[in-house]
This record gives structure tokens, C-alpha cells and sequence, in this order.
């Protein structure tokens, strides 16, 4: 197995220590691309797909493996593994930062720190916890996953590939950033909305930053909260934005916090 | 002169209200700034409702993570998206299939996105029915799968019920056979002969019976019938064999007319087995005053061996099911 090809996995940047960039549920690598050229200056930088999203593998997409996050977590180590010396700085959007987690809590010795932006550890409604969502409004999502097809079709399955850094993006790659497998896209929809991960939350023992938005349907402020309390060694930064992906809408922003963040680590810029 | 007499075309802002689709323009956080009387008519609520709203609100919860996490990514770095299906909520509730289009507009300092919804009710309701039939036949397929394979399962356990029962009465009918030759050397009258004939006749029978069905199961389960071809003499291992039939059969009369000269390839006890067979069938089925012939026959590309007998010929209806295990014509 290929581990590079299997996650399209691109290395960039230079410095003395690791970022890797894992994406949310939706969309592929180049979710990052307002984020990392900011970072490629000081740092060697790693972006890779999930199993199942963008231009990874899909045939390595196997339903038990990813039946769960633990099956992501195993990638991620895989990954940091074979492309990064030392502890890495792991930047996971939304249900990354969960899969981060638990890569972490395997083996704490691969992540030095967390950045968390929009996480959650669990989105269905529990008891006193409010995740924000319910059963019903997950199987909402599913449906309108099966309304929308997003350029997919099973014909042009093994053609489609990503497209990193090229800001000219030729017409047949319409919607390829959030094209997937609508079968690959059900299933991680469920594995993602329907993970519960609080158990965890409590054993990381590495440093993280949760960038909170202030206006997010997917992760609630009381979610934030709810992580900075629990998490041992939490900064919770707040971002006034509407919307899951303050990466894209409010990079600016993102890049203040989490530089702000190095700062307060044993890593970065200067190669401390 | 025809200019004057034309009635003016209406102006933009009438036609963008009265537009056969919903238009709006939002922030890039979504919130609606500007919409068009249809959207609002389409939604039931007045103009000053619907600004000032995000869009995301009018959208069902499975909608709104969509929009979040494939909507908005795909317009931030496409700059466009089209043919989105969402389902807007109406002021009573009510949900709305729409088809949603959007650009980024880029006006220099600010930003805005511009969004056109298309009603969607009837290719919603022909998309449910063309999901559903999908559905039912996935559903149909894999239940065929299923039942496929269960009938795989049994009849693969039926062959080898029959190869391991088959297997195992070799033993009862061997010591049978062993107890009636023994019987054969003492003193007996001739009733007891006669029985001890019958027994021993039984008996071969049996394994005989025995050997066809270990024959069948290795066929059926996919062994195949195994074949020992050396070079053989093959009138002589006719011959052989039809003085052992006749022994079988002492009330028969059968002939064996050989033809050609030369050495083939062949299985002995195979050729034993098949002759013993059509030989069998001969008697069974035959008209039993008249002679059986078996020709073995050489020539120089091919070896045959036939067995011939007269009476009724089988009725044309059962040759095509006639190499068929375990189906014969009427008696």
C-alpha cells in the first residue's frame, strides 16, 4: 500500500518542526489554502485527504477501517510516522480535531499540539450536553447528501484528482474539492455525526488551541465550552464569524490565534 | 413610428421582484441583504423578515450542515456553485425543494454573494420516486444475492452429506462381502447357496452404487471425475471386462466385436466402470432375448467403445434430460 497515494498526501514548507493539516467532513485539502502558505515559510508542512474524501485512494476506503475515527486516527500516525520527524503540530477542522485526539491519546509522543478549529466531541444531543443536533437531523443530512451529487458520477469515478495550489482550475474540476462517493460521503457522514468522543477528551495531555466561532450551526459555543473545561491543557479563542470554516472565511484571524499559540509552545518559528 | 406606439418594457427593478425565480444577494456569512418579491412570496413572509436573516436559517438542520460544509467551501474557493438541492422552510413550516445557484461577487472592498433558487417541488417528487426504485432494486438484488447463495450453501452440504455417507458404507458392505465369501467355503445346501448368491449379488451392487455416487459428488463439487489415462490395450481391457459381465449377467448373451489395431491412451477401471454402466442399462431396459454387443474400435485418430442391444428405443421427449444425475424415463 502507498501510503502517499492512498491520502494524496503533499509535503511543503520548510523549518524545524511539522504542521500537518487534516480536513473536515465535506470538503478535501484545499480547504487549507488560505491558511498554509502563511506557514510554509516557517515550517515543513503536511496536507494529506482523508480515505474516502477529495483525491485520496477510494479503493482503500474500506467500511470496517473507517467504521469508526479510530480507523482515521491509525492513518494519521501512519502519516506522521512516515513524512515527520518528531512531534508535529496537527492543524484538524471539525471532526479532525476529534480524529487528533485520538491519534493522540494512542500515542501522545507523535503530537506535541492540538490546533482545534470548530471541534466537537460529540454532535447529537446527550442529556445535559448540547451537542446541537438529533438523530432525526442527522438522517436531514443524509438525505440532502443523496439529493446532491456535486459532479459525481460512478463513470468519472477513477479520473477524479485534486488539484492543490493552482488558482486556474480547469472546468472538468467543478465541485472536485467536495466531490465524493455519495456511498463513501453517507457512510463518513454517519461515522462523523453519530462519533461520541467525550470519553476522550480528558486524556489529552498535549497542549490545544480550540478556535471557536462565534456563530456555528455545526459546533455550538457551549461545545467549545464544553472542551475548554475538559480538556487539560485548553486555550479556547473565540472567532466572530458565522459559520464552521473560519479557515476560509476569517484566515486572518485563525493565523493571529494560532501564531499567538506557537508562541506559548516549545516549537516554531525561530526553531526554539 | 412603431417605437412610440410599443408599450415600455418594464424596468429592472419589476423585473428582478417579479423574476420566475428567487434572487438574493447575501454577506459572504450569509446574511440576506437584498431578495425579490418572488423569494418572499415563495416563503410567505414579508420583505423586512427575510433581510437581515441568514440563509442558513430558512434551510431544514440537514440543510444547514450542507451548507457548512460542502455549500460555502465549494463558493469560497470556486467562486461559484450550481444546482445545489436544498429544502427551504417556509412561514408555516412547510418545506420547499429549491435548486439553489451562487456567485461570489467580488466589489473590491466588499463582497458579497448572489444567490438564484429555482422551485424544485415536481423533479424532487420524480427524484424521490427514481431513489426509491433504486432502493427496491438494490433491495431485490441483494436478496437475490442472499438467496443464491443459500441454495449454493445447501446443495454444496447435500454433495457432501452424499460423499461422506457414500464414503462411510464402504466399510459395512466390505465386511458383508468378506462374511459371504467366507460363508462360500463351508458346507451349505442349496437354499443356502442360493441366498448366499443373492447376498453377495446385493452386496456388489451396493458398491457399485456406492462408487457412481463418489463419482457424482466429485463431479458435482467440483473435483471433477478423476482420470489415470496410461497406454492400454484397449480390446483386451474390453474383452476383460465383458467376461466379467457376462459372469454378472449369466441370463444375457453378450457379444464383443473389436475393430482396428494399436495402442491408446485410457483408464482401465474407468472404461470398467462406463462399459459396466451402459452394459447395466442394456440389461435393465433391453430386450432381454437378444444380444448385447460391445465394439471396441481403433483406428488411427480416435478409440471408441460402443454398446449396442434392440428393444423399445428411448422416447425422443427424454434425451435432452438424459445425462442428467438422478432423472430416468418411465420404466
Amino acid at each position: 500500500m502507498n501510503l502517499q497515494r492512498r491520502n494524496n498526501i503533499r509535503v511543503g514548507g520548510s523549518g524545524p518542526a511539522t504542521m500537518v493539516f487534516s480536513h473536515g467532513f465535506g470538503c478535501d485539502q484545499n480547504m487549507w489554502r488560505f491558511l498554509v502558505p502563511k506557514y510554509e515559510e516557517d515550517f515543513r508542512t503536511i496536507l494529506f485527504d482523508l480515505v474516502g474524501s477529495g483525491a485520496s485512494d477510494l479503493t482503500a476506503y474500506d467500511r470496517n477501517r473507517y467504521g469508526s475515527l479510530r480507523g482515521y486516527a491509525e492513518d494519521l500516525l501512519e502519516i506522521i510516522g512516515a513524512f515527520a520527524e518528531g512531534p508535529v503540530i496537527l492543524v484538524g477542522h471539525s471532526v479532525s480535531a476529534m480524529i487528533g485526539l485520538l491519534a493522540a491519546v494512542e500515542a501522545p509522543e507523535r503530537i506535541g499540539a492540538h490546533v482545534m478549529v470548530g471541534p466537537s466531541p460529540c454532535y447529537i444531543n446527550d442529556g445535559d450536553y448540547a451537542g446541537g443536533f438529533s438523530r432525526a437531523d442527522i438522517d436531514g443530512l443524509l438525505e440532502t447528501l443523496e439529493n446532491n451529487y456535486l459532479g459525481w458520477s460512478s463513470n468519472m469515478a477513477p479520473k477524479i484528482m485534486g488539484a492543490p495550489g493552482q488558482a486556474n482550475l480547469a472546468e472538468e474540476l467543478t465541485n472536485s474539492f467536495c466531490r465524493t462517493d455519495p456511498q463513501i460521503a453517507a457512510h463518513f457522514a454517519r461515522v462523523t455525526f453519530l462519533s461520541d468522543n467525550r470519553a476522550d477528551v480528558p486524556r489529552l495531555a498535549a497542549p490545544a488551541l480550540v478556535l471557536q466561532c462565534s456563530d456555528d450551526v455545526i459546533a455550538p459555543r457551549t461545545v467549545g465550552d464544553y472542551l475548554a473545561k475538559r480538556l487539560p491543557r485548553a486555550t479556547l479563542r473565540l472567532i466572530e464569524n458565522t459559520g464552521h470554516c473560519p479557515h476560509m472565511s476569517s484566515p486572518a484571524q485563525c493565523i493571529e490565534y494560532i501564531d499567538e499559540f506557537l508562541l506559548t509552545l516549545d516549537v516554531g518559528h525561530d526553531g526554539h | 413610428m412603431m417605437a412610440t406606439d410599443t408599450p415600455p418594457l418594464p424596468d429592472e427593478g419589476a423585473l428582478y421582484d417579479g423574476a420566475a425565480c428567487g434572487l438574493l444577494l447575501t454577506d459572504p456569512s450569509g446574511v440576506i441583504l437584498k431578495a425579490n418579491l418572488t423569494f418572499c412570496r415563495w416563503l410567505g413572509l414579508q420583505r423586512d423578515d427575510v433581510c437581515g436573516t441568514h440563509f442558513e436559517k430558512l434551510l431544514t438542520t440537514g440543510g444547514r450542515i450542507f451548507h457548512q460544509t460542502h455549500f460555502y467551501p465549494l463558493l469560497q474557493l470556486q467562486g461559484s456553485i450550481a444546482e445545489v438541492k436544498l429544502e427551504l422552510l417556509s412561514a408555516t413550516g412547510e418545506r420547499m425543494p429549491v435548486l439553489v445557484n451562487a456567485v461570489r461577487r467580488d466589489g473590491g472592498a466588499e463582497v458579497w454573494h448572489e444567490m438564484a433558487v429555482f422551485m424544485a417541488r415536481d423533479r424532487h417528487a420524480y427524484e424521490k420516486e427514481l431513489l426509491h426504485a433504486r432502493k427496491q432494486a438494490e433491495q431485490l438484488a441483494s436478496a437475490k444475492l442472499a438467496a443464491e447463495q443459500a441454495a449454493q450453501d445447501r446443495g454444496y452440504l447435500a454433495e457432501q452429506m452424499i460423499g461422506i455417507v457414500s464414503h462411510d458404507l464402504r466399510n459395512p458392505l466390505f465386511t458383508i462381502m468378506l462374511g459371504a465369501a467366507s460363508l462360500q467355503r463351508s458346507n451349505l445346501d442349496d437354499q443356502a447357496k442360493s441366498y448366499l448368491g443373492h447376498i453377495t449379488e446385493a452386496a456388489q451392487r451396493a458398491e457399485r452404487l456406492v462408487e457412481d455416487l463418489l463419482d457424482f459428488t466429485a463431479a458435482r463439487i467440483g473435483h471433477g471425475i478423476a482420470i489415470e489415462c496410461k497406454p492400454i490395450d484397449l480390446h483386451a481391457v474390453v474383452a476383460k471386462c465383458v467376461e466379467g459381465l457376462r459372469i454378472r449377467w449369466p441370463g444375457h448373451v453378450l457379444h464383443h466385436l473389436s475393430t482396428g489395431t494399436g495402442t491408446c491412451l485410457g483408464d482401465s477401471r474407468r472404461l470398467f466402470q462406463v462399459i459396466g454402466n451402459l452394459v447395466g442399462n442394456a440389461v435393465a431396459y433391453g430386450d432381454a432375448s437378444s444380444p448385447i454387443e460391445v465394439t471396441s474400435c481403433i483406428s488411427e485418430r480416435e478409440c471408441s467403445i460402443s454398446v449396442h442391444n434392440q428393444g423399445q428405443p428411448i422416447p425422443p421427449e427424454h434425451l435432452s434430460t438424459l445425462f442428467q444425475a438422478m432423472v430416468r424415463g418411465t420404466d
